[in-house]
């Protein structure tokens, strides 16, 4: 969106303030004195200083700037909004400012280009974050005085909650049941390797790959790679709300790393169905974040 | 992208570094009024910040820099016992900036020191009024708004070219705004309070004494004491007598004027033309105000004229000032003297100069006549061997005695002593006046120019029924000096010679840089009430007051920011008729209706690389036209060709809707 003339407030800085009361000093001494080349000095001065005035309204005057609203994070990590500002005025565009509560940082825009100013968040609990402005402002040219102007875009953070858990994936423990009653399985079945996690039975290691300084991994078979995954509330029994959420998270992320495969989400109150993906881990993990929260 | 808080505001080496060479530049112009110890404190200051900064040290530490600055300005006050005053204030303000630079730590010491800088400046043009001073502080200022434009940089600062260009540009934008101020901001006759006044210029010229040897010091200087203008006919040379102070009391040796001669003004019959003129003085640290003998009108208002017809202000003249005056130079007494001032300029030292009183009792007893004394005495000048010095031998407490019957080597103080002293002891009231005398007409602008050199002592005796009548005994001594001024009556016998000469031979240059000096002084330093009424009359308004000055200076004000305002709109967008920028929007309306529009925070070659994967089939051309747009539009060069083949290629491109839609896996 593009920065409006009437939504820039702009006021001296302490800096500016200091300059202000020179330049009323100035005035009077030329007064005073009544020497007309010290009022012409003081009256450029005094000049100088609204322009400059001028040139700081300017800078944020015209500048658009774009956010994704939306963004995914963990609990007790960053949420992380990009911003693109846009210069399309034919002047560069120095030390804007992005503010977003408590966390800013500063680009420059050169003339008819863009750039991307990355703000982390940080966030401390499962949730969903909620920010109805982001503010921008700049100090430019001479930090005499500050412009800034708020963005009423309401941004939102799905804190997911951070992945912890031990228990091993409901289809996994499946699977690992069944091939203990088929030890016969053809080499045609094998479907690649999965990234270890306790509870898995060691026979399924692939020892090899860990042999050779590889990751601990698991082999799978290609019926448990295309059987769609369950991911239950309701098989968490036994854990806080906190802790099956943590869970379930770190299920996402099991299924989606190494050779993902299709996986749905039933809470309570939300079913998902399996997919797999960037967006659908997204989903997800905004249905994490936002369990028992009330939507805005 | 950066991530770093901008709270890093740490002062660098550099940034150190030009605010130093800023400060110099400001302190140049005040050094001479400095105390050499002040400056060598600064010096060190900034050398030790700058030699700290150089190896990565912070500023000494607090208890340190406090014993110092304590020190420092207790001397200062002790020197000077006070900070009010131009001069003072400057000397304390050049402290101050020394020590803020030793204890600079973060920018905020450098904005102090920034604004110290912009106030010496002003402070500066308090003192002195030259076009070049300005000129000079103007280009500081513009060199310290450039220094203080990198170190606000939060970011990677600019480099000096381009910064340098900002201010300038800056500063460009400001001068309109700046003169529709200077031209129409009310104007003060008087001062908001007074301020010690501290020599804003040595005292050059005439005081309000005369002892034998004074006037031949000023016929040495080369200053100017004041420019004349006149409206109308200019008297002839034997008339141009600019009277200044009028002395009474001689001591034998010295003349002077200890009395204010405030009272009634005897009242004259005026017998010759009128004249009038504008008179630029230059300040001379006295009250009174060189008017052609004698003044008869002047346009200042507090500005009054004594019984021995002396104009006189009350307050000292330390600035520049114009008058206008009107003045008759032959005149009549209307009244008789007063019997005070016949006692007063009857008066001699009772036991100096008995040769001299001897001599006036002689010649008396040949001419009882007044006018008859007179003119024997100026014969007694023109017969007997005076000659005509700058260099005239010392003389002792009986000064006429000695210049009369020894020495006989005098310039026109000895004369016209001599010649006061010879009346008095005849009995007949005298004085003797100093001014100057005649001037040099600068024919490029037509005005004169009387300098220091043109000083002159002449007398004044009353003869009854004429009143006070005025004789220059120089002249029955060198005709030539009152009808050709100094230089003609020394070329041969002066060491002056050579430098009058060489002079003379600069001379059409040097009027005609006075010329645009007195221009300036004119429009620029006397631009005052008046003038802003003047101005408005010529620009159609009647009978201006300063309530109108005020509109006028609201009605400009608003153009000049609407056209500042203008001024900053137009680099809001880029240039329409760009064919480069309308070929690329055409290139995204096209892909747009193809199914891909351009999401707004895409720039042109993201958005070629989405292109090319979400649709193969246009990511060659989509991709080639996105580069070259970049580079036409961002890139060093722009050649003609390279953007017509550009908007050619994209009016020749038509890219197919997308067969089928993808669907999303899930």
């Amino acid at each position: 969106m593009k920065i409006e003339r009437r939504r820039i407030y702009i006021l001296p800085t302490r800096f500016g303030l200091m300059l202000v009361a020179l330049l009323v000093a100035m005035l009077v001494a030329g007064l005073n004195y009544n020497s007309n080349l010290a009022l012409a000095f003081a009256f450029f001065m005094v000049s100088m200083v609204l322009v400059a005035m001028h040139h700081c309204h300017r800078n944020l005057l015209g500048l658009t700037v774009d956010v994704k609203v939306e963004v995914d994070a963990f609990a007790g990590a960053d949420a992380i909004f990009y911003f693109m500002l846009r210069n399309e005025s034919a002047v560069d565009r120095r030390d804007i400012e992005v503010r977003l509560g408590t966390v800013e940082a500063m680009q420059s825009v050169a003339t008819g280009s863009y750039e991307e100013v990355m703000l982390a968040v940080s966030v401390a609990n499962r949730g969903v974050s909620r920010w109805s402005q982001f503010e921008l402002r700049t100090t430019y040219p001479f930090g005499w005085f500050r412009a800034w102007t708020y963005v009423h875009s309401p941004l939102t953070a799905f804190v997911a909650p951070s992945p912890h858990g031990s228990r091993p994936l409901p289809a996994a423990a499946a699977a690992v049941g069944e091939s203990a009653r088929s030890e016969s399985r053809g080499d045609e079945d094998f479907a690649g390797l999965r990234s270890y996690s306790p509870g898995i039975p060691l026979k399924h290691m692939a020892w090899k790959t860990l042999a050779r300084g590889g990751e601990a991994a698991v082999r799978v078979y290609s019926d448990l790679g295309t059987r769609p995954e369950w991911l239950e509330w309701s098989s968490l029994d036994g854990l806080d709300t906190e802790a099956r959420l943590s869970q379930l998270c770190r299920w996402i992320a099991e299924c989606e790393s190494g050779h993902p495969r299709p996986y749905g989400l039933r809470l309570p109150e939300t079913d998902i169905p399996p997919g797999r993906g960037a967006a659908h881990r997204s989903r997800c993990q905004r249905a994490l974040a936002s369990h028992g929260i009330p939507a805005p | 992208m950066k991530l770093a808080a901008p709270s890093a505001t740490q002062v660098t080496y550099t940034q150190l570094r030009w605010v130093c060479v800023c400060l110099a530049l400001a302190l140049a112009v005040h050094a001479a009024s400095l105390p050499l110890w002040l400056l060598a404190t600064v010096a060190a200051a900034a050398a030790i910040r700058l030699a700290l900064s150089a190896r990565g040290y912070a500023a000494p530490s607090r208890p340190i820099r406090t014993l110092i600055a304590l020190a420092s300005i207790l001397i200062l006050f002790l020197q000077l016992r006070t900070f009010n005053g131009v001069a003072a204030g400057s000397a304390l303000l050049s402290l101050v900036a020394g020590l803020k630079l030793l204890e600079t730590q973060s920018r905020r010491d450098l904005y102090v020191v920034s604004l110290i800088i912009y106030f010496l400046c002003l402070a500066a043009l308090l003192r002195s009024e030259s076009f070049w001073l300005l000129a000079y502080l103007l280009a500081v200022s513009w060199l310290t708004t450039a220094t203080l434009l990198r170190f606000s940089h939060s970011m990677q600062p600019p480099d000096w070219r381009r910064s340098a260009r900002y201010a300038g540009r800056i500063s460009a934008q400001a001068l309109p705004l700046a003169l529709v101020l200077w031209l129409f901001f009310p104007r003060f006759d008087a001062p908001l309070w007074r301020t010690p006044s501290d020599g804003r210029s040595a005292e050059t010229g005439l005081s309000d004494s005369m002892s034998p040897g004074d006037i031949t010091q000023l016929a040495l200087s080369d200053d100017i004491a004041f420019r004349v203008h006149f409206d109308g006919p200019t008297p002839p040379a034997a008339e141009r007598y600019w009277r200044g102070p009028v002395l009474h009391d001689f001591d034998g040796r010295t003349w002077r004027r200890t009395v204010a001669f405030r009272n009634a003004v005897p009242g004259l019959l005026a017998m010759g033309p009128d004249y009038h003129y504008v008179l630029s003085l230059e300040p001379h640290q006295h009250n009174w105000i060189f008017a052609l003998d004698w003044p008869d009108g002047w346009n200042l208002g507090d500005a009054y004229l004594t019984s021995d017809y002396m104009l006189v202000r009350p307050a000292l003249l330390s600035r520049p000032i114009d008058v206008s005056v009107s003045s008759h130079t032959r005149v009549q007494a209307a009244e008789p003297l007063s019997d005070v001032m016949r006692r007063r300029d009857t008066r001699l030292p009772a036991e100096r100069n008995p040769r001299t009183s001897q001599l006036a009792l002689e010649l008396r007893r040949a001419h009882p006549k007044d006018l008859d004394y007179v003119n024997a005495v100026l014969d007694l000048f023109r017969r007997q061997p005076f000659f005509y010095t700058l260099e005239p031998p010392p003389l002792g407490l009986n000064s006429v005695d000695e210049f009369l019957f020894d020495t006989r080597r005098g310039f026109c103080g000895h004369y016209a002593s001599a010649f006061a002293t010879l009346m008095r002891a005849a009995g007949i009231p005298a004085r003797v006046v100093t001014g100057y005398h005649g001037g040099t007409y600068n024919r490029f602008a037509d005005y004169w120019i009387v300098g220091q050199s043109d000083a002159h002592a002449w007398d004044e005796v009353w003869l009854e029924g004429r009143g006070w009548v005025r004789f220059d005994p120089t002249s029955a001594v060198a005709p030539g000096r009152v009808e050709a001024g100094l230089e003609g009556s020394l070329t041969a016998s002066s060491h002056l010679a050579g430098r009058w000469q060489r002079l003379s031979w600069l001379s059409d240059a040097r009027l005609r840089l006075d010329a645009l000096r007195q221009l300036w002084r004119e429009r620029i330093l006397g631009f005052d009430q008046r003038s802003q009424n003047q101005l408005l009359t010529s620009i159609g308004i009647p009978e201006p007051d300063g309530q109108k000055v005020a509109m006028v200076m609201g009605v400009g004000l608003t153009l000049v920011f609407v056209w500042l305002t203008w001024q900053i709109r137009r680099e809001q967008r880029p240039d329409p008729k760009d064919p480069v920028v309308r070929a690329y929007d055409k290139l995204c309306r096209k892909l747009a209706a193809a199914g891909l529009a351009r999401r707004p925070y895409e720039g042109a070659e993201s958005f070629a690389a989405r292109v090319a994967i979400e649709r193969p089939d246009l990511g060659a051309p989509v991709g080639a036209l996105c580069r070259r747009y970049s580079r036409l539009r961002y890139g060093a060069s722009r050649r003609p060709a390279a953007a017509r083949w550009f908007v050619a290629r994209v009016r020749a491109f038509k890219p197919r809707r997308a067969a089928r839609e993808r669907t999303n896996p899930g």
